[in-house]
């Protein structure tokens, strides 16, 4: 009984381990540097179109692993039309700009979905016609050249350039005084929190740095050291992101507690409270910790805030509602869903509408992180969307897999690419690692659902054989 | 039964006369709106020569889809790779001096350095050709057993295959060498998958590429009355014979057009050799042998076909153990027509070939398509390509254009098998 405890646990929380895993190896590999608030920061908006296009790809994973390979594409086509718009119109005309964007996304989708649903074309092949036709369109309407954004309003909405950031007043941060003091600790053997002792052990890096006394990992532990420390010294925090991620923190205890006081009201079996509390904490702590790391950069960027907006909506529409369930009975068997009375054609359709629109959103996102388009945009992203929601745990076959899921898959990916990056490892081998990455998770997935095939089959053919003995 | 009648007929060839017809309207376009001659020898010859791996490629995924509808995303990738690997050990560059030169610790301005005192000798053609077949055999061993023993869906054992090949190319290639190519392959490696059989001068007419074209012809001619012939005589159905005349005499005005313009550009390419060679093996598996017909059975029905005694599993193994084999020898036939290996070689060969398949018949669904459909599907899309861009019409239409016919492809083939389930 112990021994399944464990492997339900570890098949619940692999992912999540591997995350810590991969965050703790890139830690040590870059001295550090991933975990620089300034990095953590551009996790979030480098891969916000990761996020958003998982979501899509997860509706239609869902529906019997089918998959959109034209997001790339699209996003490219939505992002042309916008940022043309945005470069003719009137600088308070940006809201347009973002419907027509939002409007192209929903228009291939409802192509893809009569397509795929409706004629039945295999969605692989349609999306595949879109990945080709749109990039062709998006081309043209921006006559092979890249057009440039600077509609500050929309940028600063979208998350574009320095000051997409919610605003709030800077105060200096109590904490950085003590890391660095840490810090100082491990290079010289005094813990200080006085700012000239650890200037003075900065010069004495630097100069261990310029005179090459140093080399291989010990230059680059030096550098980094001597980085960090000056970044602490002048360490500010942003209020207003430490304050909401906060209160957001305080919100989950809360709400879980409450809930959980209502489920056993109503008598439903509920974890025993000893998790709970260990749950709810080490996600609190999580949180509060990422808020503080963005708070030293420069504040809650407007990117997190619309990728927690379409998260949200996805969550709640894949879990409460009835074309959120249709998703997964489609996915599970679709002849029984069919014979149940769904439309599962509405339901493909629905999927493909919605991954539409979500790609045009992309767009939105894509135009303002780069402050521009250009006709090459969005190269791969169907790859990123679909690794993420196979990273999460989606299964290939369909019927399972989560929002939380994807957030899990796109953050380990981005992860993995961030810290290749920092640790300069070339281009080439990032994308080999990525190969490897996607068909280990989906083999881990495969394995897991033999496993418990196998189970079930070896139960059913013993009520089977049991039955026959009786008719005898 | 099929009773022979000329709505039937119609029916079977639409994407054949669709391909007449397109011809001779890109024909007569080119020839008004830009005075190019598409009949040109030169331009013919290209058309083949640019298109080669589309029907090599094709052959190997119609295999991959007549067990289901299953792709292979990474053949473009793998092209990409393989001809990485074949340059970097045929022509002597930067990263075989590091594997097996011999370095010398020497001291240069003041510093030690290790410095190249003996380059590495590439190895011969043969033993080239023969660590291309092993690389070809390894990735479709490991690429089958994961799809088909431990049941990983295809397009995502081949994404992450198409990931990670493109990524070891590239690197292998610009570690090679500072501009990121390979190039100055063997003459005795290129001559195996490119030039000209018994070249002559330009406009003269090659006399052993007309022989070729003839005895093609008369084989063809035989072929049909004979097995016109045997039907007969044991009774089938057999086609009207003013119907197997008619055939014989478009196929035989095919190939001898195709061997003219062959003749007069200097001689028969290499290339389309091994296109005959792979068309003809794979179209006597698929129509004449048993295990061709496993292939069928498993995309029409894998749960009869696994009941009736076929190993489904090995079947698939062996659809994507073989066309990784394919994809190297289009990797051969690719580098040695440009000359070089670089890294954007293949780029979206995945997508020619696939869509070859499809606009040829295939069924998306798998358990049904022929090599014929396959070969009309590849070069309709190459006229098209060709055509267009003799034209003028910008890359971007091309695109879009390739789409549509893609989809178009589709959609009728899924209404006229509707049609079919009807009556």
């Amino acid at each position: 009984m112990g021994g399944s405890k464990v492997t339900s646990f570890l098949r619940k929380y692999m992912m999540l381990i591997a995350t810590v895993v991969v965050v703790f190896v890139f830690y040590y590999i870059t001295f550090g540097r991933t975990l620089y608030p300034m990095n953590i920061d551009s996790l979030i908006s480098q891969n916000a179109y990761v996020f958003v296009l998982g979501t899509g790809m997860l509706l239609c994973i869902l529906t019997g692993g089918n998959i959109d390979l034209s997001v790339g594409s699209v996003v490219c086509l939505a992002g042309g039309v916008g940022a043309i718009m945005l470069k003719n119109l009137p600088t308070a005309a940006w809201p347009v700009a973002v419907i027509a964007m939002l409007a192209m996304g929903l228009l291939v989708g409802l192509w893809h979905g009569y397509w795929i649903a409706y004629v039945k074309v295999p969605p692989f092949i349609a999306t595949l016609v879109g990945m080709l036709a749109f990039r062709g369109l998006a081309n043209i309407i921006m006559g092979g050249f890249a057009v440039d954004v600077d509609n500050r309003p929309f940028l600063n909405i979208f998350g574009g350039g320095d000051s997409c950031y919610i605003p709030g007043s800077s105060i200096p941060d109590k904490l950085a005084p003590y890391k660095a003091g840490y810090i100082n600790w491990k290079t010289t053997g005094k813990f200080t929190t006085n700012a000239d002792e650890i200037r003075a052990t900065i010069a004495q890096l630097n100069a261990q740095i310029d005179g090459r006394e140093l080399q291989g990992r010990a230059l680059e532990s030096a550098k980094s050291t001597s980085t960090e420390l000056n970044m602490l010294l002048t360490q500010q925090v942003n209020v207003t992101c430490l304050v909401v991620f906060t209160i957001i923190a305080i919100g989950i205890v809360v709400y879980t507690f409450v809930n959980r006081k209502r489920l056993i009201k109503l008598g439903y079996k509920v974890d025993a409270l000893s998790t709970v509390v260990i749950k709810t904490v080490l996600i609190a702590l999580v949180l509060e910790w990422f808020g503080y790391k963005l708070a030293c950069y420069k504040g809650i960027p407007t990117a997190l805030i619309w990728i927690a907006l379409v998260l949200g909506i996805f969550a709640y529409i894949t879990t409460k509602t009835t074309l959120g369930r249709n998703l997964y009975a489609v996915g599970g068997n679709e002849k029984a869903t069919r014979l149940s009375g769904i439309d599962t054609r509405k339901v493909m359709f629905s999927a493909y509408t919605l991954m539409g629109l979500l790609s045009g959103f992309a767009g939105v996102l894509n135009i303002a992180r780069l402050q521009g388009s250009t006709p090459t945009y969005g190269v791969g992203y169907e790859m990123d969307a679909i690794a993420a929601c196979f990273i999460g745990g989606a299964s290939a076959y369909g019927g399972t897999g989560s929002v939380g899921g994807v957030i899990i898959g796109a953050a380990l990916c981005g992860i993995i690419n961030q810290g290749m990056s920092i640790a300069q490892t070339p281009v080439n081998y990032q994308k080999v690692v990525k190969g490897i990455v996607l068909i280990v998770a989906v083999l881990f997935d495969v394995i897991m659902q033999m496993r418990r095939k196998g189970g079930k089959k070896k139960a059913t053919s013993v009520v089977a054989t049991e039955k026959g003995g009786a008719k005898a | 039964m099929n009773k022979f009648s000329m709505k039937n007929v119609l029916k079977k060839n639409v994407m054949t006369i669709a391909l007449f017809v397109i011809y001779v309207f890109f024909v007569v376009m080119a020839a008004a709106l830009k005075g190019t001659n598409m009949l040109d020898p030169s331009v013919v010859t290209s058309l083949i020569e640019q298109n080669a791996y589309v029907f090599i490629l094709g052959a190997g995924m119609l295999m991959c889809m007549l067990t289901g509808g299953n792709i292979d995303l990474s053949v473009g990738s793998f092209v990409c790779f393989a001809g990485a690997a074949v340059g970097l050990f045929s022509v002597e560059n930067d990263l075989l001096n590091k594997w097996f030169g011999v370095w010398e610790m020497q001291e240069v301005n003041g510093e030690m350095t290790s410095v190249l005192v003996t380059p590495a000798t590439p190895l011969s053609t043969p033993v080239v050709l023969l660590i291309a077949v092993g690389i070809a055999l390894l990735y479709g061993a490991v690429l089958g057993f994961l799809i088909a023993y431990v049941r990983i869906p295809p397009w995502i054992a081949t994404l992450a295959g198409y990931l990670a090949f493109r990524g070891l190319g590239t690197q292998m290639l610009t570690t090679a060498s500072t501009t990121n190519a390979i190039s100055n392959f063997p003459k005795s490696l290129l001559n195996i998958f490119s030039g000209r059989l018994f070249e002559t001068p330009w406009g003269e007419l090659n006399i052993p590429c007309l022989v070729f074209g003839i005895v093609a012809s008369a084989l063809v001619v035989f072929l049909s009355f004979y097995s016109r012939a045997n039907k007969a005589k044991k009774g089938y159905n057999a086609d009207p014979f003013w119907y197997v005349v008619v055939k014989s005499v478009i196929i035989v005005a095919v190939i001898m057009f195709l061997t003219i313009e062959f003749a007069l550009d200097s001689g028969m390419p290499v290339v389309v050799l091994w296109i005959v060679g792979v068309l003809v093996l794979y179209g006597i598996i698929t129509e004449k042998t048993t295990i061709g017909r496993h292939f069928m059975t498993v995309g029409g029905n894998a749960e009869a076909s696994r009941l009736s005694g076929i190993n489904n599993k090995l079947i698939m193994f062996a659809a994507y153990l073989n066309m990784s084999i394919l994809t190297v020898i289009a990797s051969l036939v690719v580098t040695a027509r440009t000359g070089a290996a670089n890294a954007f070689a293949g780029q979206e060969f995945e997508l020619d070939a696939i869509a070859a398949c499809i606009v040829g018949g295939v069924s998306a669904y798998g358990g049904s398509g022929t090599i014929v459909g396959m070969v009309v599907g590849a070069t309709l899309i190459g006229v098209i390509n060709q055509g267009m861009s003799l034209i003028g019409v910008d890359q971007d239409w091309i695109k879009i254009v390739k789409g549509l016919v893609l989809l178009g492809a589709v959609v009728f083939e899924i209404q006229s098998k509707k049609g079919n389930k009807k009556q």
